[in-house]
């Protein structure tokens, strides 16, 4: 059962452009977890990413990762600590090729001497990377984008993965096999935060979820106890 | 001789003068790649090169080219800090802040220029500044064939450290999506310094060939700043190939503009070419 707390938000209020985007939310992530956050378009949930990952640093709050105060340390600290971002859309370097994305992924100090057992690794989980390793990133699908973004981040020899929205656009075919893998990246050890637009998925693949909506932290729990949430119910499936 | 083998001089010489102009693109090419920014002061840093070798050579007496182990960490260093201290910080001001600094940095370096190598015409001489060499029926000036070769090696040694490298692909990868960049543990602001200082590097190196070819005055920065647009113009800003095409069309454009029309309007072709190429094709002839 997963016990020691690896990420714990405290409190944090997030400006972004000017405006309040995030009020004292709150949130832990235990070792070996799936953590959900659930929310409407522009609730707040890739700024809460965004503040995990040291782009934007919280007005007011803490933040730390395994014991350590990150909330104002730089993007690639952070990464360097063990906790990477798989952007929302992927935002791979398209005019870089699949290896050279990937061995961006492992830039990082702590990656780099690990660059060839990680890649083994990722082209275990994704063999289509490694057939088209030297094709151009931009010539990808939008599914093969999206493992291209998540095996350039497990590159980077993370304890934590923060996914942003990655199976939006999707079809259910690709979602399926994402998520399949997602489950074989957990085996391994790897924690992580999803979010997802699709509540249902979110929901049956996460252990507990956090509902966030226009900036504050509405409800969370475990997501077998949300599943039968009222307000859940209500306000997402429409019933 | 037949106008074929006339011809055959100017088309050789625009050819390895290509090689050299390619490389006083090069460093404006990078940084505007990487950093977003028309660096104004390309061609004064690139002048910065041929008077510190003119002084080592003055004082020193150390061959030009061989004085490029004091100028090439010089101007590496210069370009680091400058883009450490100075540039980092106005990018967080405004996009407008840097081009400023720029203008500041070429400003500074003119009257730099003026106060220590006076306002007099300078080159760098030497034994083997009026070599010639043979190729077929042809004597052509051997720092020719040093300035193409040069710009060859200089060009390869890039494309590599772009591919090969840890850096270099950090440069890359910052120069496509830097938000992705920071997300994947890159530190931006380190390789752009680092950016900045190897586009300074070539510039030592372009300074240096720039003054075995031509002579020099404080205000040559100027023109070598517009041979530099004019090569990125027509090459794609942040290309490496691009770039090395672009310089041969300006060499060509050169010597073939100086045979027709006269050595006064030398460059006037390929000013038409660069005009047009604007009109029709803004992004270069290999933008993407």
């Amino acid at each position: 059962m997963p016990k020691k707390e690896l990420i714990r938000v405290s409190n944090i209020d997030v400006f972004y452009g000017g405006l309040q985007a995030l009020w004292d939310v709150s949130l832990t992530v235990r070792t070996g977890e799936i953590v959900g956050i659930i929310g409407t378009n522009g609730a707040g949930k890739s700024t809460l990413l965004k503040g995990i990952s040291g782009i934007i640093h919280p007005q007011k709050g803490t933040i730390e990762f395994d014991g350590h105060d990150i909330t104002n340390r730089e993007p690639f600290e952070i990464v360097e600590m063990g906790v990477c971002q798989v952007p929302e859309a992927g935002r791979l370097f398209p005019a870089m090729t699949v290896l050279e994305n990937l061995d961006i992924g492992s830039y990082n100090r702590n990656a780099r001497s690990k660059r060839n057992q990680n890649l083994k690794e990722v082209f275990e989980h994704f063999p289509i990377l490694e057939a088209r390793k030297n094709q151009l990133a931009k010539t990808f699908s939008g599914g093969e984008r999206q493992m291209l973004a998540i095996g350039r981040g497990l590159m980077s020899n993370p304890k934590v993965m923060l996914f942003d929205e990655i199976s939006l656009g999707l079809s259910p075919i690709v979602t399926k096999e994402l998520y399949r893998v997602l489950r074989e990246i957990r085996a391994r050890g790897i924690t992580a935060i999803i979010v997802e637009q699709n509540v249902r998925r979110s929901l049956k693949e996460a252990d507990r979820a956090y509902i966030i909506e226009a900036g504050r932290i509405v409800l969370s729990g475990e997501t077998k106890d949300l599943r039968e949430e009222e307000k859940i119910r209500k306000a997402y499936f429409g019933a | 001789m037949n106008t074929l083998t006339d011809l055959a001089i100017p088309i050789t010489m625009g050819i390895m003068l290509g090689g050299l102009y390619a490389l006083v693109a090069l460093g404006l090419s990078i940084v505007f790649g990487v950093m977003r920014l028309i660096n104004v002061a390309h061609g004064d840093l690139v002048l910065l090169g041929s008077y510190l070798a003119f002084s080592i050579m003055t004082y020193l007496g150390l061959d030009p080219i061989l004085s490029l182990v004091i100028g090439i960490p010089g101007l590496f260093f210069i370009g680091f800090f400058m883009q450490k201290y100075l540039l980092n910080r106005a990018f967080t001001i405004s996009m407008e802040a840097p081009l400023i600094i720029a203008f500041g940095i070429s400003i500074v370096l003119q009257n730099l220029f003026q106060i220590v190598w006076t306002p007099l015409s300078r080159g760098l001489t030497t034994s083997y500044t009026l070599k010639s060499f043979v190729m077929g029926d042809l004597h052509l000036p051997l720092v020719y064939l040093l300035d193409f070769f040069v710009g060859i090696i200089v060009m390869i040694s890039l494309h590599q450290f772009l591919h090969k490298t840890y850096l270099g692909k950090a440069i890359v990868a910052a120069s496509q999506d830097r938000g992705a960049a920071q997300l994947m543990g890159i530190n931006t602001k380190q390789v752009y310094a680092f950016a900045f200082a190897i586009a300074m590097v070539f510039a030592a190196i372009a300074g240096v060939f720039l003054g075995l070819t031509f002579p020099f005055t404080p205000q040559s920065g100027v023109s070598f700043l517009i041979i530099a647009f004019g090569v990125v113009v027509l090459g794609g800003l942040g290309s490496v190939t691009g770039t090395f095409i672009g310089g041969l069309v300006m060499g060509l454009a050169q010597t073939l503009g100086g045979y027709f029309l006269g050595t006064s309007a030398q460059m006037l072709i390929a000013y038409l070419i660069v005009i047009i190429l604007l009109a029709t094709r803004p992004q270069g002839l290999f933008g993407r």
